[in-house]
């Protein structure tokens, strides 16, 4: 019944770029700032040390769909902890999607009114991102996932121009390192490992992925991607702004305005925040038709495009509820974020496993046709 | 339908891509090339802002250069205010377009404001989405404003003809970034371009008698406490490694004679040391430079005069760095030498029980010299043009 919902098929390359834009995407343009506050000027290793979480939310997420090739966590998680709690929990996780998906839309308007648009209302800036999500949502995973594939080559263009500021960076900002211990970067780590355990995503879209096996490969690859950026981009961060790192709240814009070659080659942020808001367009894209697919799933529904817009609304509603102005700190957001995408699915799969076990134990004993049944439940 | 219906869509994509309410049209800004801010009574401030007269440019016709030069390209407006927001609503009521600071690429602060201190100044600057972090700050002898009244001979603007100069490298450059970096740093010392020049220039005439004088403007935390001298602020720029496009004029006493060094590229490294509680460092500078002037009566072909010019452009070196290390730690005690960074960087333990104690320390530190200058090329001739024939070997 699940697989009626979404005919679209996407490649694990496809999928990987995806999950790739949707953590470097809404992290790439603050992350120094994040990490700098705590980590100073080790900041650079923050990002390597949250990425375990991202590699860790992969394996999980993959074992999960080798146990239950074709579902969504919406659908096998009453199958692993029974009916009631597992719609529980799948409601928990639906409303968790919401939240979070209001809140990079809200982001994403601060960002925009913060440094582009300051007289424009943030409804018109909001709803013109909606809108566009709506249309990519509505015409399926296929279309996100080739977006995604075209804009991830985008994506990657203003890194091409770091090396614009070589002349205002300074090595020496680099050192002393680790003058305080390993601590200040661990407690950098905290915020992005939030971001990390987004690769839980990884959930909707591995059922309609043509070459799963490979999933696990992508995964990590995605992580790997990102932990690679963003150690990138902080390094070019401290090497230019040093200890004020964290005093800029997108100080990768500032970096970008800041390049002047030979007085022509000038304000590049605007090219930063183009190929910025193609990013944004592919993360809440990929939010949105997670929440979209699981409601319906949820919902057993046999079509998601009558939500589509519904939810649209409820997500703008929720972005202008979120937090009353930027400096409203979301405090929760990195535990919420890994408890809902990385600690309970990990228990999940531990239940999954002890229960495949008591399963092959019982297996044993009565030497039954169980495997029958077990099999009749990954068809499912 | 279907054609209708995306008809449609680009219709309002066409609308919203004007940028909806932010759109701004260029002709109803009004551009400030530079600003001043200078102290007025009590805790008020005057902010002169130069702006940019758009019709001058063109011109009405083709008449060519005649009328236009005469016309200027700027005018400048100020206004009293408690801070530069203050000051800045004051400005544009006198305005009937928008100011715009998005291309301001100098900011000029008065001697006095510069003692008041000029942290809250700088972080108007820097939180305002408009100005741009590369803009260079400068320091000025007297009220700023008056600065900005400079007609320039060359170039469009004050404005530009201090940014150009910024470029030059005669004297410190300091962008916004850099002054941040430097309050920022372990020293919380900040050095600025210090200008000085004459009467208000207004004939081309008149501009040819007073140069520009660069120096430099020395800041503990944000508050200025004094000035070097040109000379001493060459020093320092060896000190800060930073590019140096001014050449140097030594005393040659064994060819009765000057010559010119011009120093194309260097490297300067602190070498930081404690031993029993002595807190020194070791300045050692690499450099390499063209004779640009030969008014001796020395081959420069001759590794021997070589030797001599690079003897003598080392003692020269050595002596501006001296200079300006006396007035830095004896008489300001300020450390914009970025020492107190080598330190930090070298005995991370030693500086974190000593950062309190810094300036008790910095004026004790001893600094020795380790300059070695390489002359590369003699320039384009052999002979000193005032003695010919001492590169023929004939005789």
């Amino acid at each position: 019944m699940g697989r009626l919902l979404e005919q679209g098929k996407i490649s694990s390359s496809q999928m990987s770029k995806m999950l790739f834009l949707v953590i470097v995407a809404s992290t790439v343009i603050s992350v120094p700032s994040l990490t700098g506050k705590y980590a100073q000027n080790d900041l650079w290793l923050s990002p390597i040390l949250a990425s375990l979480i991202g590699f860790l939310t992969v394996f999980i997420v993959f074992s999960l769909n080798r146990l239950y090739p074709q579902q969504t966590v919406i659908q096998y998680s009453p199958d692993i902890i029974g009916k009631v709690p597992g719609k529980i929990f799948g409601l928990l996780l639906l409303f968790f999607y919401l939240h979070i998906t209001g809140l990079i839309v809200r982001n994403y308007a601060e960002f925009i009114m913060g440094n582009f648009l300051p007289q424009t209302p943030i409804s018109i800036v909001i709803f013109t991102m909606i809108a566009v999500c709506v249309y990519g949502v509505k015409a399926g995973i296929e279309t996100i996932g080739r977006t995604a594939q075209v804009f991830f080559f985008f994506f990657l263009f203003p890194l091409i121009l770091m090396p614009f500021l070589l002349r205002d960076m300074h090595l020496d900002f680099v050192f002393p390192m680790f003058e305080h211990g390993l601590l200040p970067a661990l407690k950098g780590a905290i915020i992005p490992q939030a971001y990390f355990s987004e690769m839980f995503l990884m959930s909707f879209l591995l059922p309609y992925v043509t070459d799963p096996e490979k999933g696990m490969r992508a995964g990590m690859l995605a992580t790997l991607g990102v932990a690679v950026v963003l150690t990138g981009v902080n390094i070019f961060i401290l090497l230019v702004f040093g200890r004020q790192s964290s005093d800029y709240l997108y100080p990768v814009m500032a970096a970008f305005r800041y390049i002047s070659i030979a007085d022509f080659i000038e304000n590049l942020d605007s090219v930063v925040m183009t190929v910025w808001i193609l990013g944004m367009y592919v993360k809440i894209s990929v939010f949105y038709y997670a929440t979209v697919l699981g409601t319906s799933q949820w919902l057993e529904l046999s079509d998601y495009r009558p939500i589509v817009i519904p939810i649209g609304m409820l997500i703008a509603a929720i972005s202008f509820w979120s937090m009353p102005n930027i400096n409203a700190p979301v405090i929760s957001f990195p535990f919420y974020s890994p408890l809902m995408q990385t600690i309970c699915p990990l228990l999940l799969l531990g239940v999954a496993y002890l229960r495949k076990k008591g399963k092959r134990q019982s297996q044993a004993q009565t030497a039954a046709a169980s495997g029958s049944v077990h099999s009749e439940k990954q068809e499912g | 339908m279907r054609t209708w219906g995306s008809v449609l869509i680009l219709v309002v994509c066409a609308l919203l891509l004007g940028g909806c309410w932010d759109r701004t049209e260029i002709n109803d800004l009004a551009i400030i090339t530079a600003a001043a801010v200078d102290k007025a009574e009590e805790s008020e401030i005057v902010l002169s802002i130069q702006v940019f007269i758009p019709r001058a440019v063109g011109g009405p016709g083709l008449g060519g250069p005649t009328g236009s030069s005469e016309r200027a390209l700027t005018t400048i407006l100020s206004a009293k205010g408690e801070n530069i927001a203050d000051a800045m609503s004051k400005v544009q009521s006198k305005l009937p377009r928008k100011i715009f600071w998005g291309h301001c690429k100098v900011y000029l602060f008065g001697e006095a404001v510069a003692k008041d201190g000029i942290a809250g100044h700088i972080d108007f600057l820097v939180r305002h989405p408009e100005p741009r972090n590369r803009a260079y700050l400068y320091v000025s002898k007297g009220k700023a404003g008056e600065h900005l009244g400079n007609n320039s001979l060359l170039e469009r603007s004050t404005a530009e003809a201090l940014r150009e100069l910024a470029s030059l490298h005669l004297g410190m450059a300091v962008t916004l970034i850099d002054f941040r970096n430097m309050l920022n740093g372990e020293s919380r010392a900040v050095v600025l371009p210090y200008i000085e020049a004459g009467s208000k220039l207004e004939k081309p005439a008149q501009i040819q008698e007073n140069t520009l004088l660069l120096g430099s403007a020395i800041f503990r935390k944000d508050k200025m406490i004094g000035v070097l001298s040109t000379k001493a602020t060459r020093g320092l720029l060896w000190l800060r490694d930073e590019i140096i496009r001014a050449s140097i004029s030594v005393q040659i006493p064994a060819g009765q004679g000057r010559v010119s060094v011009m120093p194309i590229r260097g490297k300067t490294k602190l070498i930081p040391a404690i031993e029993d509680g002595k807190w020194s460092i070791l300045v050692k500078i690499e450099a390499e430079g063209d004779i640009v002037e030969n008014g001796t009566k020395l081959d420069m072909m001759e590794m021997s005069s070589n030797a001599l010019v690079q003897k003598a452009v080392e003692d020269d070196v050595r002596s501006r760095i001296e200079l300006a290390l006396y007035h830095l730690q004896k008489e300001l005690n300020a450390d914009v030498t970025n020492f107190a960074a080598a330190f930090h960087r070298k005995y991370p333990q030693k500086w974190h029980e000593a950062k309190q104690n810094w300036d008790k320390i910095y004026p004790q530190i001893e600094v020795s010299t380790q300059i070695h200058i390489t002359v590369r090329r003699p320039g384009l001739v052999t002979d000193s043009v005032g003695h010919p024939g001492s590169h023929d070997k004939r005789k």
